[in-house]
């Protein structure tokens, strides 16, 4: 069981950093990596919406949430990792899931 | 192309909602799981089998759904907008969030099932389990009525 402790850092982060890169774009603008449908390509800057047609960015939120979570799941002692509560990795979710329903409730008014 | 894949992502998501829902149902087991009851009978599965199947399907469908995605953002949007239909590219904006947040769940998820089951997971497995379940009836329910919407909405 201790050799998959660093699974608990993982699930834990990724939607804490999820969420993180979503908010930064959604407040700031920022986002590192945005795909073009239409064009059928990645670009790192923003491309003008008349010709480049909208921008996808959820796959940067979870190859960034992939990429940091699993980084820190490597990084972290597994002595850390196993004092982690168990329970923190629910609630943290869940926590993570009402936000999304408040933030989003702004579609349904 | 995109029919096919369509139909493929639908059908993963109903092997995977079947699976989750009957380990959801497992969990919160209460008295005897032998009873003859329906419900007796469908929490009484050997829950912990279903683990790795779940994993996969749920990989599979986020990869599905990723392909469908660029297609949905062109031409369902689009039309979203165009009906002006604001909740239902609000209930499709908690559909992504919602398949990210259980994409980062499953290796807790995995590690909170892995047999023997440790009993200090009892109540982490509980409520994975639980919120898994539940991103997964709403993603196949908005799926579903996104891809039907323009016969639900004449």
């Amino acid at each position: 069981m201790n050799r998959h402790t660093s699974f608990k850092v993982f699930s834990l982060l990724f939607g804490a950093v999820y969420m993180g890169l979503f908010w930064l774009n959604e407040f700031y603008g920022i986002a590192f990596l945005r795909y073009y449908p239409v064009l059928g390509g990645f670009y790192n800057v923003r491309q003008p919406p008349e010709t480049a047609g909208p921008a996808i960015l959820w796959y940067f939120w979870l190859f960034g949430a992939l990429a940091v979570s699993l980084a820190a799941s490597l990084v972290v002692p597994r002595k850390w990792a196993e004092r982690i509560p168990h329970n923190l990795v629910w609630l943290v979710s869940a926590a993570l899931f009402l936000a999304i329903f408040v933030y989003e409730r702004r579609w349904f008014y | 192309m995109i029919q096919i894949l369509t139909i493929l992502h639908a059908l993963l998501a109903v092997a995977l909602l079947g699976a989750l829902t009957h380990q959801a149902f497992s969990v919160t087991r209460r008295g005897s799981a032998h009873g003859h009851s329906f419900v007796d009978r469908y929490r009484g599965v050997n829950s912990p089998t279903f683990t790795n199947v779940i994993v996969l399907l749920f990989i599979a469908t986020s990869i599905g759904g990723g392909l469908l995605y660029p297609r949905y953002r062109i031409d369902v949007r689009s039309t979203l907008e165009d009906l002006q239909l604001r909740s239902a590219n609000g209930v499709f904006e908690i559909k992504e969030h919602f398949a990210a947040l259980g994409l980062g769940l499953l290796p807790a998820y995995w590690l909170f099932w892995r047999p023997p089951l440790a009993a200090e997971f009892a109540a982490a497995r509980k409520y994975v389990t639980w919120m898994l379940a539940f991103v997964v009836w709403w993603n196949f329910l908005v799926g579903e009525v996104l891809n039907n919407i323009k016969g639900l909405y004449p």
